[in-house]
C-alpha cells in the first residue's frame, strides 16, 4: 500500500462511506493490527450572533501535492507505519458535512494513534489550504486556525 | 518593454486585496525586488500577513529568482 492515496482533494464533503472504502483497502495487509483516524466536520459556529452555514475550502494544490508526500514520508518512516490516507474537501461542505479525514494504519495502536494526531497537526498548520467561513445572507469570514 | 516572465499567484483573502488571483510580473533577480513591483502595483499588500512560495517551497529571506520561477503568497493556512 503507498504512503498516502492520491488525489487527496475530495469536491464537497466527503462522503462517510469513504471512511469504510479507504479502511478497506488496507484489507489484504494482515501485518496491520491498528488504524486510528480522525474525522473533521464543519461546525456552526455562531460568530456575533450568526452561524457558520458552510465552509468554502481553496487550495495551492501544487504545493499540497508536495508538501503532503514530504510530511507521508516522514511521519510513515518515523512510526513504521503501513500507510496513511488523507482526504480534504475543496469547495463548499455544509455545516454537518466531513471536510477532513485522516487515516493511519499501523502494527500496533500506540503509533498508529500517534502517528495520525501529528498528521493532523501538519496538515492544519502546514498545508496551504483556506476556508472562508460563510454565513446566512452574504457575508463571510476567513477561517483562522487555532 | 520588459517582458512579464515570472508567475505570481495569490491565495485566499490576497485575492480580495490585490483583486486578481495571478499576476505576470516581470523578471526580477530576488524576491525583495519583485516585492517592491507588487507594493506599488497592490498597496494593500504591504500591511497583509503572509507567507511566498518560490516554486512551491516557503522562503523566510530573499531569495533569488530563476526564470519563470512560480511564485505565491500565501495567508494564513486554514484547513482541516
Amino acid at each position: 500500500m503507498g504512503v498516502t492515496a492520491k488525489p487527496i482533494f475530495v469536491q464537497g464533503a466527503i462522503p462517510a462511506t469513504m471512511v469504510a472504502q479507504c479502511v478497506q483497502q488496507y484489507a489484504a495487509e494482515t501485518t496491520v493490527g491498528a488504524y486510528s483516524c480522525f474525522i473533521g466536520q464543519v461546525r456552526a459556529d455562531v460568530v456575533g450572533g450568526k452561524s457558520v452555514t458552510a465552509i468554502e475550502y481553496t487550495a495551492y494544490t501544487a504545493m499540497v501535492d508536495e508538501h503532503l508526500e514530504a510530511i507521508a514520508v516522514d511521519v510513515c518512516q518515523r512510526y513504521a507505519l503501513n500507510g496513511i490516507v488523507v482526504k480534504h474537501s475543496l469547495g463548499t461542505v455544509l455545516a454537518g458535512e466531513i471536510c477532513l479525514f485522516v487515516l493511519a494504519a499501523a502494527g500496533h495502536r500506540r503509533p498508529a494513534m500517534d502517528a495520525c494526531g501529528e498528521l493532523v497537526e501538519r496538515i492544519k498548520s502546514e498545508l496551504p489550504i483556506w476556508g472562508k467561513e460563510h454565513f446566512a445572507g452574504e457575508e463571510y469570514q476567513w477561517k483562522t486556525n487555532q | 518593454m520588459v517582458s512579464n516572465t515570472l508567475s505570481v499567484q495569490f491565495f485566499g483573502q490576497l485575492i480580495e486585496l490585490t483583486g486578481c488571483s495571478n499576476v505576470g510580473a516581470p523578471q526580477v533577480d530576488d524576491t525583495d525586488e519583485l516585492l517592491r513591483w507588487l507594493y506599488t502595483r497592490y498597496p494593500a499588500l504591504q500591511k497583509a500577513t503572509y507567507v511566498i512560495a518560490v516554486d512551491r517551497k516557503i522562503v523566510r529571506q530573499n531569495t533569488r529568482l530563476a526564470t519563470h520561477a512560480e511564485i505565491a503568497f500565501l495567508p494564513p493556512f486554514s484547513g482541516g
